[in-house]
């Protein structure tokens, strides 16, 4: 996720300024009070001036530097750095508060009576800078509107991780974080991408959103190089469940284990280059690779997944590809004891998708940017043998077209529309409807 | 790169090195290894078998449940003879106590499905509260009352040891010292690792040491299958995600319909029906007229060798057993008897009340008469020849 957004720091003014007035201590009479007043208010002021000043000046920087980003409706940046650099301007509040969320419909044409509309998650953000170059990043999120023992919902931390600058080009991050695969995982509010729902591809086959407990080295290079490396918790394949569909729907996020009491036997060892060289233009690739049976099988097993991805945004023009591929290791032998059953480990599976989106209007902050994505999947591209009769046949490649639009009613809300059409599970076409935000 | 960048950097690379280093081979997962019994289990297994704490002075726990044969009966009957000639004979077929340690007191799940408990209807809630009961049976140890038991195991040999774990003065309150038998019984069967030994070759399968013939394998594809055997719908066969072995049973209750077993003395009443579940003595169950008619689902570890199966022991081996899963529905006249109108009396171990709650709706179940069985006999031998992995002891 980018940080220091200028409606963040607004929001931690607010904050620090409510935050100042339960700090004083009680006053004896109505003119001090008075007083104080007034000279909050001053300093408000001075405050307000400041802001106004550091918002020019980052408006300059950006119009500069976004012939590439302006191109998204939804101002979803390329340029986005991965480690934020030290801040020293007296005006950056030391505390950040953000937030996103979705709401959504979705309505299958053929089905209409699995019509489902649904607050999809509602993401309340933290940071807290400590000095200039240490801060923590903390994300809590809600999902399906309700949680409780009899409700759908879900309320987990999406991060909670502390970073270091080291230098100029070096920072250091420790604790649950995001995993850097694919373009989406780490920059996923509903205003970074096109379409109601998030991608397939970076659903089923990239997890998203998938973030791990560990240590994670980032470098930002001159020549436009940022490299992501670290060591982390990685997946469970002991919980793998042969018996639900589960693991059909996604591999890998059957098997995650987000850092809740996460087995830690098995560490495992990601990395990924990102250039943005040219502007508008982001290349890169990443791996995430480790053993994933935890000690705990008679097997071990190494689940690997590697992607390659691109997007480009000259002008209005916004277009993204993106490969991904996953495989598991022996799964012969965690297979045999679960024959028969409806839901076998995969030994690779695997997707992709183009998209490319055109900002066809844009009027004051109002901006329509139509879309159309072509994606391929597939959760169970092969099985390990396990002889006749036994072994589990590929599942069939799913092609999902969806095409639509996202409205920017003003930067940092979306409202959003589209149809999606599939090859294999015809059954599932829909139309959608969304309403996000994020600040 | 600053230097503190690079040292940085360079302590992250060993720490990587060191601790994806720790992803190596799996570990060993062996059978659980025989420990000391503390004094109150030693006590316990004094007590399970010894046979002069019964009204015959010929029947011990141990009596039934056979160590050599996977604690459960050695012989054939439907239910086993006691009492204080040895001469009656029990309501239902004598369970396992094996693998018994992992089970729970009764309760219903958050989907209101009754699920653990000791007996074939769950009514103890403990191993402990289960040992109570044999003793006083009157068709099993047939002893009057704790004080009668109490009073045979002042007269054992181990007496006196059962004194001093105790207390000097436990015999002299017979109602306190027959509870401490009962946990001595329980503390026994939860030490002692003959009660959960997981050595079978499954086990063995599980830990990676040895392969199934490809017939078993077979029969574990059709165990597993939704669509054929579904016997893991209710005996699940995979490691839990701590790694723990399967205990092939969810601890839960089915209602099979099984046919009337006429060998058992009790059924020789026409209007006495074994309701299971509903009818336990306690009356706690019996406004829940859904549950008549359901018993606990049991372990199949070490269901090759049980001379008797279900808790009427209507069938005495697996084909039958198996054959009777695939073709209860489809060829109901080859399990049942006939009424006087010609027409097949099924699920005739059931008041007519009651016959809706068997269960006709999971695989294999869901056949209709005609149709063909979810099994071919072929298949159900493939999975016999599963189930025979199942059983303890397995050397190579």
């Amino acid at each position: 996720m980018a940080l220091f957004r200028p409606n963040r720091i607004a929001a931690a003014l607010a904050l620090a300024a409510t935050a100042s007035g339960f700090g004083q201590t009680p006053t004896p009479t109505e003119a001090e009070l008075a007083r104080k007043l007034e000279q909050l208010a001053a300093e408000l002021a001075t405050v307000k001036a400041q802001l106004a000043t550091l918002q020019q000046q980052r408006a300059v920087q950006a119009q500069a530097a976004a012939q590439p980003a302006a191109a998204a409706a939804s101002a979803p940046s390329v340029a986005a750095p991965a480690s934020t650099p030290p801040t020293n301007s007296a005006a950056a509040p030391a505390t950040v508060l953000s937030g996103y969320a979705e709401l959504n419909y979705n309505r299958p044409t053929r089905q209409p009576e699995n019509t489902q509309a649904d607050l999809r998650r509602f993401v309340l953000g933290l940071e807290h800078r400590f000095s200039p170059t240490t801060k923590m990043a903390g994300e809590i999120e809600i999902e399906h509107g309700v949680s409780s023992a009899d409700d759908p919902g879900e309320v987990e931390i999406e991060q909670a991780y502390i970073e270091h600058q080291l230098g100029r080009t070096w920072g250091v991050r420790g604790g649950l974080f995001l995993i850097p695969i694919g373009l989406l995982n780490e920059y996923h509010e509903p205003t970074a991408y096109y379409g109601v729902e998030r991608n397939f591809v970076e659903t089923r086959i990239i997890p998203t959103t998938w973030r791990e407990g560990g240590v994670q080295m980032i470098g930002q290079f001159g020549n436009g190089i940022t490299l992501q490396t670290g060591l982390s918790t990685g997946f469970d394949l002991t919980k793998w469940d042969a018996t639900s569909t589960e693991g059909q729907e996604s591999p890998l996020g059957s098997i995650h284990q987000e850092m809740a009491l996460a087995k830690a036997r098995d560490l495992s060892l990601f990395g990924t280059l990102n250039w943005r060289g040219i502007p508008g233009l982001l290349v890169g690739s990443g791996v995430f690779t480790g053993n994933a049976t935890q000690g705990q099988a008679s097997t071990s097993s190494r689940v690997t997944l590697w992607d390659a991805h691109a997007r480009w945004t000259p002008g209005r023009w916004d277009v993204s590809a993106l490969y991904t591929r996953g495989t598991i290791s022996n799964t012969a032998a965690l297979n045999a004891p679960l024959v028969g059953n409806p839901t076998l480990i995969p030994s690779a599976f695997d997707g992709y998708y183009v998209q490319g989106a055109y900002k066809v209007w844009m009027q004051q902050d109002y901006a329509l940017a139509p879309f159309v994505r072509w994606e391929r999947f597939n959760t169970g591209k092969s099985y390990a043998d396990l002889g006749p009769g036994l072994t589990p046949a590929p599942l069939p490649t799913e092609t999902v077209w969806t095409t639509g639009a996202n409205f920017q009613l003003t930067p940092g809300v979306v409202i959003k529309a589209d149809y999606q059409w599939f090859s294999v599970n015809k059954d599932a076409n829909r139309f959608n409807l969304g309403l996000g935000w994020a600040f | 790169m600053t230097g503190l960048a690079r040292r940085a950097l360079a302590c992250g690379a060993a720490l990587a090195l060191v601790l994806a280093g720790c992803g190596g081979g799996p570990a060993d997962l062996e059978a659980p290894a025989a420990t000391t019994l503390s004094e109150q289990a030693a006590l316990g297994e004094l007590i399970f078998k010894d046979a002069t704490l019964s009204a015959s002075g010929r029947q011990a726990c141990a009596t039934c449940h056979v160590e050599s044969n996977a604690h459960s009966p050695d012989n054939a009957l439907p239910a086993q003879p006691g009492g204080p000639s040895m001469d009656q004979q029990g309501g239902r077929s004598t369970p396992s106590t094996r693998y018994l340690g992992f089970n729970t007191a009764f309760f219903f799940d958050g989907e209101g499905t009754p699920t653990g408990g000791f007996f074939w209807d769950g009514r103890a809630g403990s191993l402990q509260a289960q040992a109570h009961e044999p003793f006083l049976n009157p068709v099993e140890m047939a002893n009057g009352d704790a004080a009668d038991v109490v009073a045979k195991l002042a007269r054992t040999p181990y007496a006196e040891e059962f004194k001093r774990v105790y207390g000097a003065d436990i015999l002299a309150r017979p109602a306190d010292a027959f509870d401490r038998i009962a946990l001595a019984l329980q503390r026994y069967q939860l030490e002692d690792v003959e009660f959960r030994p997981f050595t079978s070759k499954y086990d063995e399968f599980l830990r990676g040491k040895v392969s199934l013939s490809a017939q078993e394998q077979r029969g574990l594809a059709l165990f597993n299958s939704p669509v054929k055997g579904n016997c893991a719908g209710c005996h699940p066969s995979a490691k839990a995600a701590d790694g723990s072995h399967p205990l092939f049973t969810d601890f839960t209750y089915d209602n099979l319909g099984l046919p009337r077993n006429t060998a058992l003395a009790r059924n020789a009443d026409p209007t006495f029906f074994d309701l299971g579940l509903c009818a336990r003595p306690s009356g706690e169950l019996a406004s829940r007229a859904d549950l008549c008619g359901a018993f606990k689902v049991p372990s199949l570890r070490n269901v090759a060798l049980r001379k008797v199966l279900f808790h009427n022991g209507v069938f005495s081996d697996l084909k039958t057993a198996l054959t009777f899963y695939v073709q209860r529905d489809t060829n109901p006249g080859k399990w049942y008897p006939l009424k006087p109108d010609g027409s097949v009396d099924k699920f005739n171990d059931l008041p007519e009340g009651y016959k809706a709650n068997v269960n006709t709706t999971e695989v294999p179940y869901n056949r209709r008469l005609g149709d063909l069985p979810a099994l071919s006999d072929a298949e159900i031998d493939d999975v016999i020849a599963f189930l025979r992995t199942l059983s303890d002891g397995y050397a190579p």
